[in-house]
């Protein structure tokens, strides 16, 4: 686990932030608004006896305390979805509205997607783009259990996704995972720099074309579960270094700009982005983005950029 | 399989909804509205809905939910879709106690009683426990098959 040593200038209270990787991570579940009210299906855990706690921050979001939270009839009704607690920040900070285009463009196995499309009532259109036909079939048995029906699955490579103009996109990006360690040890073993950076010409490609995919005025939201700068800042502040150099050579073209906007969840506790990493300057804004780490919340860990495209 | 068959399997072909509702109507007297918010497609021998909206210019794997099978006579309704649209129906309806909803969510087949299957003719029906849809049953003579998809079964007691 020793990866984790070369975050110890970044991470606050570096003794907890090591302390809580091999302390397991309860279960979770979002209750699927667009098939039963709130309080009814509190009702139903109760009388079931199954027992939960609500999130402080987010009413829809509960911790479940049983053993397969999957198999519970909730579940397989469609009622609730099993997803992790942070998972749920993207697309609030995402924040589609009923009617809105929205583009998900990496989005097996559907968490976000099916929270995106219960935000908007089942009404306007998202668009579930997953190249991996094995985890297309998750993303739709999730889409069709939760009864999203503003969903359609499109196949291509994100960076070649061909085109669009959408009011939000999403880039819940490949990653090493860092933050999921306490849902599966393991995950530091595999983690490693080279590996990082590997994924990050991935990352800034989705990025990229995402920006390119969205209107004038729109939102693109940049989330990932790890901690490597490599694969989080660095990754922002390339791809919205690259997409101003491309309107530098192309004269023909409208200059494209974006700027980050400052991501906030009241009732859970960030950290700001990081604007330094390794003696490489990533520019102040990415102060803007947030961190969340497993010990300030008692969850996961997860990185959260939201950018406006002007 | 040729490249031919898998382009022809991923197209999407628009139906008009008045068939569709059609075809439920005549099997569960559900009226031509509630499917007056959505578009239809056919694909293969399967039909599927989305929230009527513009569909931009792509290639897809999927749009909106599988609805319908239609490979066997009768059609078949997915479970998937009972539980969007089923709320309206009006009849093929069977209403199960606690105890039959659970063996009816593991998958299993059971003699349903006259009371819960009021009025059934023998087909595809609509399953409820306390008002609420548990998804689609094959009713045949008293007897009640479940047509729940395996990954979304209850696990058995004792198993």
């Amino acid at each position: 686990m020793d990866f984790l040593d070369r975050y110890r200038d970044i991470v606050p209270d570096w003794e907890a932030f090591r302390a809580i990787q091999s302390r397991p991570l309860y279960s979770s579940a979002r209750i699927n608004t667009l098939k039963i009210e709130r309080e009814v299906l509190l009702e139903r855990l109760t009388e079931e006896a199954v027992p939960y706690r609500r999130f402080d921050w987010y009413p829809l979001g509960l911790k479940i305390d049983v053993e397969s939270p999957g198999k519970l009839v909730e579940n397989l009704l469609g009622h609730i979805h099993i997803q992790e607690e942070l998972s749920m920040v993207p697309p609030l900070v995402l924040g589609p509205i009923p009617g809105e285009n929205i583009l998900d463009l990496c989005a097996s196995p559907g968490s976000k997607t099916t929270q995106i499309s219960a935000m908007m009532e089942n009404r306007g259109l998202v668009i579930a783009n997953e190249p991996s036909l094995a985890r297309v079939a998750a993303l739709r048995s999730n889409c069709e259990r939760l009864g999203a029906m503003n969903v359609a699955i499109t196949r291509y490579d994100g960076r070649n996704f061909p085109r669009g103009s959408f009011d939000r996109v999403l880039v819940d990006a490949p990653c090493s995972a860092e933050g999921r360690e306490r849902r599966g040890p393991g995950v530091l073993e595999r983690s490693n720099c080279k590996r990082s950076l590997d994924l990050s010409v991935l990352q800034i490609g989705l990025l990229k074309n995402a920006l390119r995919l969205t209107k004038p005025g729109g939102v693109v939201v940049y989330s990932t579960c790890t901690y490597a700068p490599e694969e989080n800042e660095m990754v922002v502040s390339a791809a919205l270094n690259e997409i101003a150099k491309t309107n530098e050579s192309d004269e023909a073209e409208e200059p494209t700009k974006a700027h980050l906007e400052r991501v906030v969840i009241p009732g859970l506790q960030e950290c700001p982005g990081i604007s330094e990493w390794n003696g490489r300057d990533l520019g102040r804004e990415m102060s803007l983005s947030a961190r969340y780490y497993p010990h300030m919340n008692d969850t996961g860990g997860f990185f959260v950029a939201k950018i406006i495209k002007s | 399989m040729s490249q031919r068959s898998s382009r022809v399997r991923n197209v999407f072909l628009p139906l008009e909804p008045a068939a569709v509702a059609e075809l439920w109507d005549s099997r569960f007297g559900i009226p031509a509205e509630a499917f007056s918010g959505y578009r239809f497609f056919k694909k293969a021998n399967s039909i599927w809905a989305i929230s009527d909206v513009e569909l931009p210019r792509l290639s897809y794997e999927a749009i909106g939910m599988r609805i319908m099978n239609c490979k066997d006579r009768p059609w078949k309704p997915t479970t998937a879709a009972l539980q969007v649209f089923g709320k309206y129906a009006a009849r093929n309806l069977v209403h199960l106690d606690a105890d039959s909803a659970r063996i009816f969510l593991e998958g299993k087949s059971q003699e349903v009683g006259e009371a819960a299957a009021m009025e059934c003719e023998p087909g595809y029906v609509v399953v409820f426990y306390r008002g609420e849809i548990l998804g689609c049953g094959l009713y045949s003579h008293g007897l009640l098959v479940s047509q729940i998809p395996k990954e979304r079964r209850l696990a058995s007691r004792g198993e």
